[in-house]
């Protein structure tokens, strides 16, 4: 028998947690209380009901099919950056805001504006932190060129952007070859000259093992000397130059020693 | 003057974008458009920014000058022709080359593209368009370019570049006439209003063509720009702000922007500034700026002539407030969008979520808190369903007493206030809470 709250384990990846949302939903309408988790709970709880649930390419096609035509881009967008964010409650505020906006025939399109409504507003703070890191490694991805004809990136983001990362690289360079590796998740974008991108998961890259990457290039050289130039000195500030461009990503900025 | 033939890129780079370096503006922003295919680059609208200099500021685009030589003798210039300084330039390919490269590793979002007068403006005009069209024309380069207009280039020159760049800016230098006479002889308010209003009128029809023709080829479709010194000549706040205002009404600019006075040269024209540049009144202007721009105020709101320049120790919006108290308080759950727009510690954002979720239910004041509203500033002037946050007293004293408390406790109990008259320049920790903050 199925208890009164339900917690549905998924893989954690937008394709799992909107298969999830597909399987709450069907016992959500049957009055359950529905929780959405990446991982398995720690601790086991009385009266609740764990179900693993398998990703599903079509199902969780689906939820967004229906979120993008439904409830417009806005929410689209706010539902996708909260699925790929670190918060371990992702699963259960997304499928909470999207109950809010679609349970019982209703249709509210301006659903994040609600924004005292607790759910919402942790969505709503999801989906900014994740654009912001996103808009960030926009600029501060920096490639440098192995091999004469592959440009290489590496990055750590700390909320999975890696696949959204992808349109905006290849318009900018679709005739180049290159990848950008994000080293914590082992997950690589690689984008052939011409050709459209692909991710590989479970990456270890032959170049970094061989060190063949820490001669640095002329190119390198020369930036580092603009950005040591472009600044002015009577007005150095290094307090703001670190709260816009935060430690944590300069380990693969070579202007930063 | 020393003129070295030879120069390794390395040398000519760390010159001229030394030399690049008081240009202020470096946004890529204002055009979106997606790649070709056929080359490289792309521009998003709301621009990137790739890096960030030592001083803070943001790097963006490739900003050098093509050439340090220049034949006028602007006083606050480091390259004015009586400096002894090593001179040197690029060539259009050296340019276009490194601009590529840089590109191509997403160090920048673009070239910025300056110059030193070489010979005559038409001369240097024509070298930095040859530049752009390496870009432009050979690697199909679709990032930003932003140039500078050379004062006293010929018009169909300017038109030949507006058609390359995305944004063109003629620098205004400082912020009167008689300023521009003292400090750049070489330079006039004729030279450089001129082709300010080309590119304006120019921009302008080619709107209407594009309303025509959606594939016309754009011209600065991403507007201009311009920029001031402050600070080195003796102009107030209020001339500066007016300034503004007039160049955004009648010369349809999308930026104005304001440099504070570095002292470079040592010259009697100019003021030494032994505490260093005035950065803190160059924050107040970029923030009345964005009153005049976004929050529909207009210059002889915020200053006068009896009020003629800006409180260092309040923002421009406070400030204001404080002194039109009949305004206030401003009730959240009724109050329209303009009107929310001119409460302190209330923003673009944070205005439109209010109308957007005070749909859903009325909001109280952690509701507004949950929505992004500085409560710290807003408390004084705004009430929630009638009610105030605290129970605060809506008069100017009192106000200012307790936003610049450096301690940001809560707001004193208007029955433990000692009356008495605030004088701003009297009170020891009030003048470090200011400039500390």
């Amino acid at each position: 028998m199925e208890y009164e709250k339900m917690i549905f384990v998924c893989e954690d990846s937008m394709e799992g947690i909107f298969t999830a949302v597909y399987e709450g939903w069907l016992w959500c309408v049957r009055g359950k209380t529905v929780e959405i988790s990446v991982k398995e709970p720690e601790c086991p709880e009385f009266f609740t009901t764990v179900i693993p649930v398998p990703s599903d390419s079509e199902k969780a096609g689906k939820v967004l099919r229906t979120v993008r035509d439904k409830l417009g881009f806005a929410v689209y967008e706010a539902v996708c950056y909260t699925a790929v964010s670190v918060h371990p409650d992702k699963g259960t505020l997304v499928f909470r805001v999207l109950w809010q906006a679609l349970s019982g025939r209703r249709c509210d399109r301006r659903v994040m504006e609600n924004l005292a409504d607790p759910d919402v507003n942790q969505v709503s703070r999801l989906r900014i932190k994740v654009w912001h890191e996103l808009h960030r490694y926009y600029g501060f991805v920096r490639f440098r060129e192995i091999g004469g004809s592959v440009l290489y990136s590496r990055i750590t983001p700390e909320n999975d952007v890696l696949e959204m990362l992808a349109p905006h690289f290849s318009d900018r360079f679709p005739n180049e070859n290159w990848m950008i590796y994000d080293e914590g998740r082992k997950k690589v974008l690689l984008h052939p000259k011409g050709g459209s991108c692909s991710i590989q998961k479970g990456a270890v890259l032959q170049a970094e093992k061989d060190g063949a990457l820490t001669e640095t290039e002329e190119y390198e050289e020369l930036w580092k000397s603009f950005c040591r130039s472009i600044t002015i000195q009577e007005r150095k500030n290094p307090r703001l130059q670190q709260q816009l461009l935060p430690l944590k990503f300069r380990s693969n900025m070579p202007e930063f020693p | 003057m020393v003129i070295q033939e030879s120069m390794s890129i390395m040398e000519k780079l760390e010159i001229l974008s030394d030399a690049a370096k008081y240009d202020v503006a470096c946004t890529s922003s204002g055009v979106d458009r997606s790649g070709d295919g056929s080359g490289i680059g792309n521009s998003i609208h709301a621009g990137i920014c790739h890096s960030f200099a030592g001083d803070g500021r943001c790097i963006s685009l490739l900003k050098v000058l093509y050439t340090n030589e220049c034949v006028f003798d602007c006083k606050y210039c480091v390259n004015r022709a009586s400096n002894d300084v090593v001179r040197t330039s690029f060539t259009p390919e050296e340019i276009s080359r490194l601009t590529i490269e840089f590109y191509r590793r997403n160090y920048i979002e673009g070239l910025f593209l300056s110059s030193g007068v070489k010979g005559s403006p038409d001369a240097t005009m024509e070298e930095m368009i040859r530049a752009v069209e390496i870009l432009r024309g050979q690697y199909h380069f679709q990032g930003y370019i932003h140039m500078k207009a050379i004062p006293g280039a010929s018009p169909d020159l300017i038109e030949r570049a507006g058609f390359l760049v995305d944004r063109m800016s003629v620098n205004l230098e400082l912020p009167t006439a008689e300023g521009l006479k003292r400090l750049a002889p070489n330079k006039s308010r004729r030279t450089i209003l001129k082709p300010m209003k080309q590119i304006q009128v120019r921009h302008m029809e080619n709107k209407q063509e594009l309303v025509l023709y959606r594939h016309a080829p754009k011209f600065v479709p991403a507007g201009q720009s311009t920029q001031m010194i402050i600070g080195a000549t003796g102009e107030s706040d209020y001339q500066i702000v007016s300034v503004a205002e007039s160049l955004y009404q009648q010369y349809s600019l999308k930026r104005v922007f304001y440099s504070a006075f570095v002292s470079v040269n040592r010259d009697s024209a100019l003021p030494m500034l032994p505490q260093g540049p005035p950065l803190l009144r160059e924050h107040r202007l970029y923030q009345a700026d964005w009153l005049l721009r976004f929050y529909g105020f207009r210059a002889q709101e915020l200053l006068s002539e009896k009020h003629p320049n800006f409180n260092l120790l309040l923002d421009p919006k406070c400030d204001w407030a404080i002194g039109h108290l009949e305004y206030f308080p401003v009730e959240i759950n009724t109050a329209d969008y303009r009107t929310l727009l001119r409460v302190p510690g209330i923003g673009e954002k944070s205005a439109s979520r209010i109308l957007g979720a005070r749909r859903y239910h009325s909001l109280d004041f952690h509701d507004l808190k949950k929505i992004g509203v500085v409560l710290k500033r807003a408390l004084y002037f705004i009430t929630c369903n009638g009610r105030m946050m605290y129970p605060t007293k809506l008069e100017e004293d009192y106000i200012v007493r307790n936003m610049l408390d450096p301690r940001e406790k809560l707001p004193v109990h208007p029955s433990e206030v000692t009356y008495r008259q605030l004088s701003l320049f009297d009170d020891q920790t009030l003048m470090q809470a200011g400039i500390g903050g």
